[in-house]
């Protein structure tokens, strides 16, 4: 999966770095899980920036859930792509579950020819997993896990069967992807290192990508509204499906900065 | 700890699968290597196998899903390409206390698809949905 999120970084990469030869390395059907982890707003925003690649620049068919309706496209994606096709747009679903139940059901539901004719979808997003996993506050942090691992396996045995039907369907087959932004739960206004759930969620989704921001002085002294460092990390990193060995993918960038200009405009660099 | 197996035992699998087709039968040094890589559960795991506890549910749009009937008489559903079962010994034992690798119910599907015994039996696409999303047991 990280290679619609690379595609991604390097359709919005600045100019010092658009003449790097990055590939673009397709995964391997078991490492089709990453988890996006960090602020709400910017993971929203990187997820549609996702959906949107994901529908025009490689023309397939892409399921976003999500809990609150979107109403208009973030300024940071109008800026980064003002030329969206109406065409391009259409192979976008949005989705808008209220409850956990309704996610599961309509999740569970993509194998149903509604939603596989005429062609399968290759991208299932779902937005804040902690919105629909989040139960009372005096409940038990067990029952939570169990939610989001039935969750979680639903989506990989969901992007599983729909790999199948796209190797079937069509004549350069990639597997499904599933992307999903999570916020752990803060404690003392740190990220709780010991977030049970997102230590199940991480059985799961085999990439996590972090968003982390820089909140130094050197980047409140570029000028720039945020800055943000993106980490990939996780088993589906390390492993080369081509690779004899374990070794890292040849040309996969592992760390990327994110600089959001007061326009709004998002661009990428490598680091 | 992720939702598949070690190579050791998707290695196991393989020689039960190999051997029970050979002979009918699951020879005590594999036995001995389940209760090893699997502790308690495999032993639990092997008695729901006896019981052909295990089937496998399919649908139309060619979507599949395992049921197996637990030692109570409680009906579990279990994926087939990752780990996941609603019991208590999975959300305890796996995911909280991550102690173990599986529950007796995911371990009694492997087993029975290693050595061919699982049930088949079909189901319609809506139910396959109510199936998997856990709002129909």
């Amino acid at each position: 999966m990280t290679d619609v999120l690379t595609h991604m970084f390097t359709n919005f990469m600045s100019r010092a770095d658009s003449s790097k030869d990055l590939k673009v390395i397709p995964p391997a059907p078991a490492q089709c899980g990453v988890l996006v982890v960090g602020e709400q707003n910017l993971g929203r925003s990187v997820l549609l920036l996702a959906a949107v690649t994901a529908a025009c620049r490689l023309s397939v068919k892409v399921v976003f859930f999500a809990q609150t309706q979107i109403q208009s496209l973030p300024v940071s994606l109008q800026k980064c792509v003002p030329s969206l096709s109406p065409e391009s747009l259409k192979q976008i679903k949005f989705c808008y579950p209220r409850t956990l139940e309704e996610l599961l059901q309509q999740v569970a539901g993509l194998h149903e020819s509604t939603n596989t004719f005429p062609v399968p979808p290759s991208l299932i997003i779902v937005d804040r997993l902690e919105d629909f996993l989040r139960g009372p506050a005096d409940e038990s942090h067990g029952v939570e896990q169990s939610r989001a691992a039935h969750l979680s396996a639903l989506l990989c045995d969901t992007a599983t069967f729909l790999t199948g039907l796209l190797e079937q369907q069509t004549s350069s087959p990639a597997p499904c992807r599933v992307i999903a932004s999570y916020k752990p739960k803060e404690q003392s206004g740190e990220f709780s290192v010991s977030d049970q759930v997102l230590d199940t969620l991480d059985r799961y989704f085999q990439v996590r990508c972090t968003l982390d921001q820089d909140r130094s002085y050197k980047a409140a002294a570029a000028g720039l509204q945020e800055v943000w460092h993106i980490y990939f990390s996780g088993t589906g990193i390390t492993l080369d499906p081509c690779a004899e060995d374990t070794e890292v993918k040849p040309g996969l960038a592992q760390e990327w900065q994110l600089s959001i200009y007061p326009d709004g405009f998002m661009e990428f660099q490598l680091v | 700890m992720p939702a598949v197996l070690p190579a050791v035992a998707e290695q196991l699998f393989r020689d039960i699968r190999k051997t029970y087709q050979e002979t009918a039968q699951i020879p005590d040094d594999l036995l001995i290597a389940l209760r090893f890589v699997f502790g308690a559960c495999a032993v639990q795991a092997l008695d729901l196998v006896d019981q052909r506890s295990v089937t496998c549910l399919s649908s139309p749009s060619g979507r599949k899903a395992f049921q197996v009937i637990g030692a109570s008489g409680s009906l579990y559903t279990c994926f087939t390409s990752c780990h996941y079962c609603p019991c208590p010994a999975f959300a305890y034992t796996v995911l909280r206390r991550n102690d173990g690798l599986l529950c007796k119910h995911i371990l009694a599907v492997c087993l029975c698809e290693a050595m061919g015994v699982t049930r088949m039996q079909s189901a319609s696409d809506e139910q396959m949905t109510a199936l998997l999303s856990g709002t129909l047991l």
